[in-house]
């Protein structure tokens, strides 16, 4: 398995052991991860323009077809991004006009046949939950960690294409695979609020703790992330007495603990 | 040259030099960049300048220090890991312009204390200086031609006199050269160095001499054109060897000069006869003066501002610095940067500047945007438009620290964007999210014009939001309300006196009844999440979140046009 590795922009600023412990966890799986000089997913210009934004992507997907890879995007905004703009450019032959003209500009093209993939369907399809659990030697059993799927890895279901997006079982699945336990918390498929904690950051705080107290209160003992977005979320929001904080771990470095891996080789 | 000339030229350039350095340097201490550091006085710089100086130099980091210099600013470390090319010709221009200013400029303070016998005909003194000439040139070329070409179709960012200190640095070089070629041509200077050297009173004993010199050492005699009678250039072979070579390296040795000679040759006469060895030499050497006296004020500053900013970043690794020390190094930062556009190159937000026609998104743009802010022009009058789109650029920036990471000065441009973004929001320029709800949805749409909110699509609406024109992506909504019963910003914000205006659902009926302008300004819009709950649970599966973005990018566009300078504040 061959993928080049869409890193996005939070995950080399800001949460570095993201990139880490999956290199190290997707090494260890035969997974081999190729860097291309990919840009933006395009994500920040979906509220200036849908055209530049398509074009970000496409020009990423086109960067890959050149390379003759699919795309693996640990971010699920990435991921939720790049399988937008492909369903926007294979229902609007303007857009795809339009952006066929200003790839060629820099001498790139996209036929469409870039997939994008994310983490949780390539662990638990690709090589396979049971592939992983035999492989498991330190088990995390007694953990009991609540599955924060992340929107744009659910919805709209006919572009992520993961899972049931009313009731997914693939995270629990795959946390199952590590000997940790996952809780069943009311909110796990809500936003965590990061997308608005710039345009309103009170908003985006009650969002955020309202998702940690019900983690809680649902016997989590850490919410388990596949998405940078997400997992600074629940690291930024400021706890208090009367707002309990809640430990966060990235699914890889919870796989890669149970693969037994050390902890500094995963970014811990 | 007239000593006085000399010295009053010297010391005038010197004091120039001085005072621009002093008024470039005060700038750090009082630009103002960022709203954490708006309070934080001069002297309060002053002193955590002082205090972080001592305390780098009187503890363990010093020897980090050191290194920094070492690798940082002495090779370039930084550069090399980018533009090998670009490093290769700073290189070059560095050793080469410090070995000629300190060995040849110098050269009485210097060379000839180091030296003994120091004359600046000897090897290897004449190869030496042709070397550094040479040196400094190709690196100077290698620069040049290393340069980043500017994003297709984006202004390049304007740059700080760089022409200026090229032509300097060029005419400096190109007079020098000119200067000893037509030295080793000259007839004049053949009279003048054997008059002091070899000391025949005869001129006629001197004829092999100059057979030798005119025919292997370049010097244009008028008498003495090829073909030279060869017994007497061997006559001049023994005289040479036993007046001259002990003390004159051969001129052919200076391997730039030398060719250049062989082509004043025809004009050497001329040359010699207009005392070109005179004015070449004043305009070598006031060139040097007026390069001296600019440095502040071109692009060679960069010189001073970026080993300054490499040690200062280098001493506070791991942003360990206080307000005061934030804001000196945030205005050194923008005298530092040259626009190169290596972080240009590596933005990630690159292809959205392009395609937005903004580059304003770009660091090199939004550095210049940011001085600007800092020192009030961006804010004046007529400047309305370059502020809207700096703040347009500033407020897509991912935060990916690409520039930071491929910095040759080591800049910390994501603290600097980060102080910036601070800097619009208080200037009135805030994100699109902010801005559009300082007014309220009604108020923006009788802007647009449009009454109540009805508006016709226009082409370019429909090519940016095509669902919201597309009638038959909403009209089937049958206000069922489930979209806003799992909308958790709806859920979120009940019961609070700043929630939501609208729900999901009576956005959608806006745009059934025609009056979606009324939807562009609301909270709801600007306030979702775009979890796509709501779209995925649509019984009619209207594409309501789809249909959000699409509103929010038509906002932008829409609002923007009719935004004005209403809301600055």
């Amino acid at each position: 398995m061959k993928y080049a590795l869409f890193l996005g922009c939070k995950i080399p600023s800001r949460l570095p052991a993201y990139e880490l412990s999956a290199r190290a966890v997707l090494g260890r799986l035969g997974v081999t991860l190729v860097d291309l000089e990919f840009d933006c997913c395009g994500y920040p210009a979906r509220n200036v323009s849908r055209d530049a934004f398509v074009l970000s992507a496409a020009r990423n997907l086109a960067l890959a077809e050149r390379a003759g890879l699919d795309v693996l995007a640990p971010c699920t905004c990435c991921f939720g991004t790049l399988r937008h703009a492909i369903r926007f450019l294979h229902e609007d032959a303007e857009l795809r006009l339009r952006v066929k003209q200003a790839l060629a500009a820099e001498r790139l093209t996209w036929s469409g046949n870039t997939a994008v993939e994310h983490l949780l369907p390539l662990l638990a399809r690709e090589i396979g939950a049971d592939t992983l659990a035999a492989a498991v030697c330190a088990p995390r059993t007694g953990l009991r960690v609540a599955a924060q799927y992340g929107c744009h890895a659910l919805r709209p279901s006919n572009v992520a294409r993961m899972d049931n997006p009313m009731a997914p079982t693939i995270f629990e699945t795959l946390i199952r695979a590590t000997g940790a336990t996952p809780v069943d918390w009311p909110r796990r498929l809500d936003c965590c609020g990061d997308p608005l904690h710039e345009a309103n950051g009170p908003l985006a705080a009650s969002m955020t703790r309202g998702k940690i107290s019900d983690a809680l209160e649902s016997g989590a003992q850490a919410i388990c992330t596949v998405c940078p977005h997400c997992h600074l979320r629940f690291d930024a929001v400021p706890a208090g007495a009367a707002d309990p904080a809640i430990p966060v771990l990235l699914y890889t470095q919870l796989l890669g603990l149970a693969l037994g891996l050390s902890a500094k080789s995963l970014g811990l | 040259m007239s000593q006085a000339l000399f010295q009053t030229a010297l010391y005038a350039s010197l004091a120039l030099c001085a005072l621009g350095l002093v008024w470039r340097a005060s700038a750090w201490f009082l630009v103002r960049i960022g709203p954490d550091v708006r309070e934080i006085t001069f002297s309060e710089r002053v002193a955590a300048v002082y205090r972080g100086t001592i305390a780098a130099l009187f503890s363990r980091d010093l020897l980090g220090l050191a290194g920094a210099f070492f690798l940082d600013v002495l090779l370039l470390r930084r550069l090399f890991a980018h533009e090998k090319l670009r490093w290769f010709g700073h290189l070059l221009v560095l050793v080469g312009f410090t070995l000629l200013l300190s060995m040849h400029a110098l050269a009485p303070l210097v060379t000839a204390n180091l030296f003994q016998g120091y004359q600046p005909t000897l090897a290897p003194y004449l190869l030496l200086r042709d070397l550094c000439g040479a040196m400094v040139l190709a690196g100077v070329a290698m620069i040049y031609f290393g340069r980043r070409r500017p994003q297709p179709g984006l202004a390049q960012p304007r740059r700080p006199l760089g022409m200026v200190f090229i032509a300097l640095l060029g005419f400096v070089l190109l007079t020098g050269f000119l200067l000893e070629g037509h030295k080793i041509a000259s007839p004049r200077a053949f009279q003048r160095m054997t008059e002091r050297y070899v000391g025949y009173s005869d001129a006629q004993e001197l004829e092999p001499l100059r057979a030798l010199w005119a025919s292997e050492f370049a010097v244009a005699f008028d008498h003495l054109k090829a073909p030279i009678d060869p017994g007497l250039v061997a006559q001049g072979r023994k005289l040479h060897s036993d007046a001259c070579a002990s003390c004159h390296a051969r001129p052919e040795s200076a391997f730039v000069s030398f060719p250049v000679a062989r082509m004043l040759a025809p004009v050497t006469g001329l040359l010699d006869a207009a005392r070109a060895d005179v004015w070449l030499l004043y305009l070598h050497v006031f060139a040097c003066f007026l390069g001296l006296a600019s440095l502040p004020f071109t692009r060679l500053f960069h010189a001073v501002a970026v080993p300054l900013s490499l040690l200062v970043n280098a001493a506070a690794t791991n942003r360990g610095y206080s307000s005061a020390g934030r804001a000196v190094q945030r205005a050194l930062a923008l005298d530092a940067c040259v626009r190169c556009g290596i972080c240009d190159a590596r933005c990630s937000v690159a292809p959205l500047a392009r395609n937005l026609g903004n580059a304003g998104l770009l660091p090199s743009h939004k550095l210049i945007a940011s001085a600007a802010l800092a020192n009030g022009r961006l804010l004046r009058p007529g400047r309305e438009s370059d502020a809207l789109r700096a703040a347009d650029g500033a407020f897509l920036c991912t935060d990916c620290g690409r520039c930071t990471s491929s910095c040759p000065a080591g800049l910390d441009l994501e603290d600097l964007w980060q102080a910036a973004r601070g800097d619009l929001v208080a200037a009135g320029l805030p994100a699109p999210a902010h801005w559009v709800q300082e007014r309220p949805a009604l108020d923006w749409a009788e802007s647009l014009g449009s009454g109540c909110g009805l508006h016709a699509f226009s082409d370019a609406d429909a090519a940016c939001a095509p669902l919201s024109a597309d009638r038959n992506s909403f009209s089937r909504c049958v206000q069922c309300q489930t979209c806003t019963n799992v909308c958790p910003v709806v859920a979120h914000s009940i019961e609070k006196a700043d929630g939501v205006d609208l729900t999901p659902q009576k956005v959608m009926n806006l745009l059934r009844l025609g009056l979606r302008d009324l939807a562009l300004g609301s909270r709801m819009v600007w306030d979702c999440a775009t979890c796509y709950q709501c779209q995925e649970i649509c019984p009619e599966r209207v594409r309501v979140t789809d249909i959000m973005c699409e509103l929010r990018a038509l906002a932008v566009q829409r609002l923007g046009a009719v935004r004005g300078t209403r809301g600055r504040s």
